[in-house]
């Protein structure tokens, strides 16, 4: 089995009083295999991809545990050499497309930065790289995305800029927290769709998520959390139509009342 | 952006006239007839006449509107009237007085930009550290000490304990250090609690979060991103620090023997010269006025956001 990305025993606790807030999660993400975290708001899955990616703050959070990327363990590196991990080989899409750009940047500078913290590119190619990758994208008039500011964007177009820049420095796993809670139903399909690529790419994907359509349309396998532990794990199959727990058969339910609602 | 701008300077033109028809107001609200302060000071015991004369000459006989119409017709042609105190046109004395205030702001606001910036970058990165706490303690300072007391404390150990400096002084690069750090100091101490508040502020945004999760440097985070996004509000601040120190300046110069634009209004002032205060009060508020609108173009420049939420673009 060829593990790209191996979590063990992440625990994450408030310094502040020693409280431990996510306990002892483990996985693993293979070659163009798509993992579902699934959890109602407050169980600590976002808080496992931040701290995965190192983005928690210190000062504030404990992080314990092994984050292996193909075997290196970015979690316990010095920040120096895990920087050239995060946002190469391991990147992130990020929950809010429409807070996440930095406002007063515009878009190619966003692109441009993040080729030039990774790569040797000089500006002017690296601006050439960020033409090609939104291209790849699908979007239209690339050039003006490209001289943009955020703000002037969409949602649904932000989103897949962030795919873009997610994509363009060939990673091998990618972290979607909430990817396509922000979107309608148009960008979410495409944004799934593009989620469909990456794994036949042969990326790993760990899809975080409160919403089981989505987790039903992309992944293998689903870890269920809740306070801050994985209470079930299983294939997708099998969470669907045999959960053991109480509380996966309650947010399965839950799914279906709003479907119902939708639909009425 | 022009139509913006060109909004602005609409408000900015009445905020002048307001200013202008308040001074009027005021100075003859004001129970020192300056005609009688006038002859008083020119005549030996001068008659209820000659005074009377005086009054017309000068048009203090005629209602404040039409007064205040003259001086506005003044005005626009470029002339300011003719000082009670010195005989030489307002104008004149003006253009004389205005650039010893001007380089003493100048160099003043020099000083808040390169105390501020880096001390603050450093406080917030360092949040509660040692350093973060001392810099509090010394802003506390900074911003309770009143200006003179520390133009006073500045002479008496650069210039008397440790001569360095001459106590009257004027003309020369060196001797603007003192009276500049003495506006500087307590405007710095103020900008860096603001700049630090925002600096944090930012840096618990979304965008630092992705930033670092695309692998950018802390350094590039906070200079590139945290920095420039905490710009905005202190650049506001920091235009209306300008016109402050322009009209506030008397207090400086005075302790420093400075020949400026605070010292002449006070001395206009008190010898109840009206044309000179007007004129002083108009510079003034031009001034002021300037920086304000500067700092909404410099703000709409570098944040491309402003522009479209006051609807264009």
């Amino acid at each position: 089995m060829d593990n790209i990305l191996e979590v063990r025993d992440l625990n994450i606790s408030l310094l502040e009083n020693n409280s431990t807030i996510v306990k002892d999660v483990s996985f693993d993400v293979g070659r163009g295999k798509v993992l579902g975290i699934i959890g109602e708001s407050g169980s600590g899955k976002t808080l496992t991809c931040k701290a995965m990616l190192k983005l928690l703050n210190e000062k504030v959070f404990g992080v314990r545990g092994k984050v292996k990327l193909n075997g290196a363990d970015i979690l316990n590196m010095d920040d120096k050499q895990s920087r050239a991990f995060i946002g190469k080989d391991i990147s992130m899409i990020m929950q809010n497309p429409m807070t996440a750009f930095d406002p007063m940047m515009k878009v190619g500078n966003h692109i441009v930065e993040t080729l030039k913290a990774h790569t040797s590119l000089s500006k002017k190619q690296a601006y050439a790289v960020g033409m090609r990758v939104l291209e790849k994208m699908n979007l239209q008039r690339v050039a003006e995305i490209m001289n943009s500011y955020p703000h002037t964007l969409s949602g649904g177009m932000l989103q897949r800029v962030m795919i873009a820049i997610a994509l363009m420095l060939k990673p091998r796993v990618i972290v979607a927290d909430e990817a396509t809670t922000a979107l309608d139903v148009k960008n979410q399909a495409i944004i799934l769709d593009e989620f469909q690529k990456m794994r036949d790419s042969g990326i790993g994907l760990l899809v975080v998520t409160h919403d089981f359509g989505v987790i039903g349309k992309v992944a293998d396998e689903v870890l269920v959390m809740k306070g801050g532990e994985i209470i079930e794990r299983g294939t997708v199959h099998q969470i669907f139509y045999n959960p053991r727990t109480e509380y996966t058969k309650e947010l399965l339910e839950a799914r279906f009342l709003v479907d119902e609602v939708n639909y009425a | 952006m022009l139509g913006y701008i060109s909004n602005r300077i609409m408000g900015l033109i009445i905020v002048l006239i307001g200013v202008t028809v308040l001074a009027f107001i005021f100075s003859n609200i004001s129970s020192v007839d300056p005609a009688e302060a006038f002859a008083r000071r020119n005549i030996l015991n001068p008659t209820p006449e000659q005074i009377e004369e005086i009054r017309e000459e000068m048009g203090l006989n005629l209602p404040v509107y039409r007064q205040y119409f003259n001086w506005l017709q003044g005005v626009l042609r470029g002339e300011l009237g003719t000082s009670l105190l010195t005989r030489n046109p307002v104008r004149v004395d003006l253009a004389e007085k205005i650039p010893a205030t001007l380089s003493i702001v100048g160099l003043a606001s020099f000083w808040i930009i390169i105390i501020t910036v880096p001390l603050s970058v450093l406080s917030a990165v360092n949040k509660d550290s040692f350093f973060d706490h001392t810099l509090r303690i010394v802003t506390t300072f900074g911003i309770s000490i009143p200006n003179f007391w520390l133009g006073f404390i500045l002479l008496v150990a650069f210039a008397i304990m440790l001569p360095i400096f001459s106590v009257v002084d004027y003309g020369s690069l060196k001797s603007l250090i003192l009276p500049s750090l003495t506006i500087a100091i307590p405007m710095a101490s103020s900008s860096i609690r603001l700049l630090r508040a925002t600096i944090l502020e930012n840096m618990k945004k979304d965008f630092v979060t992705y930033a670092k999760a695309r692998g950018i440097s802390k350094n590039k985070i906070i200079w590139q991103h945290v920095l420039k996004n905490s710009l905005p509000p202190m650049i506001t601040v920091f235009c209306q620090y300008l016109g402050y120190m322009i009209a506030g300046s008397a207090i400086v110069e005075a302790v420093f023997s400075w020949p400026g634009i605070g010292s002449h209004l006070v001395s206009a002032i008190i010898a109840r010269d009206l044309p000179t205060i007007n004129g002083c009060l108009l510079i003034i508020a031009v001034i002021f006025v300037f920086f304000n609108l500067l700092a909404d173009i410099l703000n709409s420049a570098i944040n491309p956001k402003m522009l479209s939420e006051a609807g264009e673009v």
